[in-house]
């Protein structure tokens, strides 16, 4: 508990830090203020990509190694990932809105590959939540969440395997397509996402835990009554 | 028995028990059709729009309702027949192959039968030399749209909104199915290869088909 609160103190600074340094960057001449946009959108998509790719390895590890910590962490991840992957949508939108003049454009594979990727991890959730038994929703989830992740790299390389309007990667092995002063307000965005990413998933895993201790701690109803021994009731 | 012995057998009762119950060929092949004519109803009266969307609608339609075909009332293993699968000591793998040959082989005859009905009902302008192109790719599509399906099908296994629930989990998992499908014969008549979109339909099926096998032991404990 203390650690999730320590985390969540060094994310908070972070995404402040990150918040500052977006809207101190230098804009780009013709997008204007939808620029800073990107410092939201890209360090989402990473923290989406970054939660279904741990959601696979928990998944995996679960079936290997049948630890609830593994199924918890699954779980756990996949809810942060579909909070970022709304609000990477989201915020495509929004920019998409302000220089395409079009919130949702057919000719960009990277929008919709990400609104099926989704839905993907919606269909997870809504399995998870059909299945009342602990032990049969983790192996279910943990088969669904070891297959899911298939989309994932269709997703990133979209924008390489299609013609389309969105842009392909700005930070690349062979130096940026932005000046350094953006670069470093991207980079520490990333950083502050990620580590807001670990402290939700965190602060999740411990509401897991609690959920299950109440669960186990919870008396079914016909458990208060119990018949009476034999030898407590009088011959009448 | 050896493994290919098992996943054949299975397959062949599969086939049997479809052929009496019937839900491929009386149920959704003929709904299907419906959904191929509400299209041109909906869109109005015109010719040249019609013929321009046959082919995405046949992919639209053809993936949509090939997760029925997948998810049929005749591939829901009843515990029963789980059980007496595991008491006479099948191999899980092998069931999952069984399945899906049997699947595969359904849903192509459903994807051809929907490909004759959509080039009468839409006379669609295809490029020259499509047959072969189309034929891989509706193969291809077939297999992995029937692993994608088995898959779905055992993991919601017995649960109350198992439909809802496992074309929830099919179609959006079917993207690059749809995608790779589409773009063949898209590809075909824009001259720019269609090698890709084939690859691609290839390296789903692969990795769907080593998804199935190596998770089906997990599998076979999820769906009891």
């Amino acid at each position: 508990m203390r650690i999730t609160r320590i985390l969540m103190v060094i994310a908070a600074i972070s995404i402040g830090a990150g918040l500052y340094l977006t809207f101190t960057s230098p804009t780009d001449r013709l997008q204007g203020e939808f620029t800073r946009i990107v410092n939201i959108h890209a360090p989402s998509m990473w923290v989406a990509f970054l939660a279904f790719g741990v959601t696979a390895l928990a998944s995996i590890m679960w079936l290997i190694r049948r630890t609830n910590a593994w199924d918890r962490l699954a779980e756990a991840s996949v809810e942060t990932g579909v909070i970022f992957t709304a609000t990477g949508l989201f915020t495509g939108m929004v920019w998409g809105q302000a220089v395409w003049g079009r919130a949702w454009d057919w000719a960009d594979p990277r929008m919709a590959s990400t609104a099926v990727m989704f839905f993907v991890y919606i269909g997870y959730l809504a399995l998870r939540r059909a299945i009342p038994d602990p032990i049969m929703r983790a192996r279910r989830s943990a088969i669904l969440g070891a297959i899911a992740v298939i989309q994932v790299p269709l997703v990133y390389f979209s924008v390489n395997l299609f013609r389309s309007l969105h842009q392909t990667q700005s930070i690349r092995p062979d130096g940026a397509t932005m000046p350094d002063s953006m670069v470093i307000a991207l980079l520490v965005n990333f950083a502050a996402f990620t580590l807001l990413y670990v402290a939700l998933t965190a602060a999740r895993i411990q509401v897991a835990k609690a959920e299950e201790e109440q669960a186990a701690d919870t008396v079914p109803a016909g458990d208060a009554v119990t018949p009476p021994l034999l030898s407590e009731v009088e011959d009448v | 028995m050896s493994f290919w012995d098992q996943a054949v057998e299975i397959a062949r009762v599969d086939l049997q028990v479809e052929r009496r119950i019937g839900d491929v060929l009386r149920i959704i092949f003929p709904f299907a059709v419906v959904a191929l004519l509400v299209f041109p109803l909906a869109l109005g009266i015109d010719l040249a729009a019609i013929t321009r969307i046959g082919p995405a609608v046949f992919w639209a339609i053809g993936v949509l309702f090939g997760m029925q075909v997948a998810l049929r009332q005749a591939a829901d293993d009843r515990p029963e027949r789980r059980d007496l699968y595991a008491l006479l000591g099948v191999d899980p793998a092998a069931r999952f192959v069984g399945r899906s040959m049997s699947g595969s082989l359904l849903m192509l005859g459903f994807m051809f039968a929907l490909m004759v009905a959509t080039l009468l009902l839409y006379s669609p302008r295809l490029p020259e030399g499509w047959p072969i192109p189309a034929a891989a790719a509706i193969l291809l599509t077939s297999i992995g749209l029937t692993e994608l399906g088995t898959l779905a099908g055992e993991v919601t296994a017995g649960l109350r909104n198992r439909t809802a629930l496992a074309s929830l989990i099919v179609a959006p998992l079917a993207i690059p199915l749809v995608l790779g499908g589409s773009q063949t014969l898209e590809s075909l008549a824009r001259d720019t290869g269609i090698l890709p979109w084939l690859l691609l339909l290839f390296a789903t099926d692969l990795a769907l088909a080593v998804a199935g096998v190596g998770l089906a032991r997990p599998i076979e404990e999820a769906s009891r």
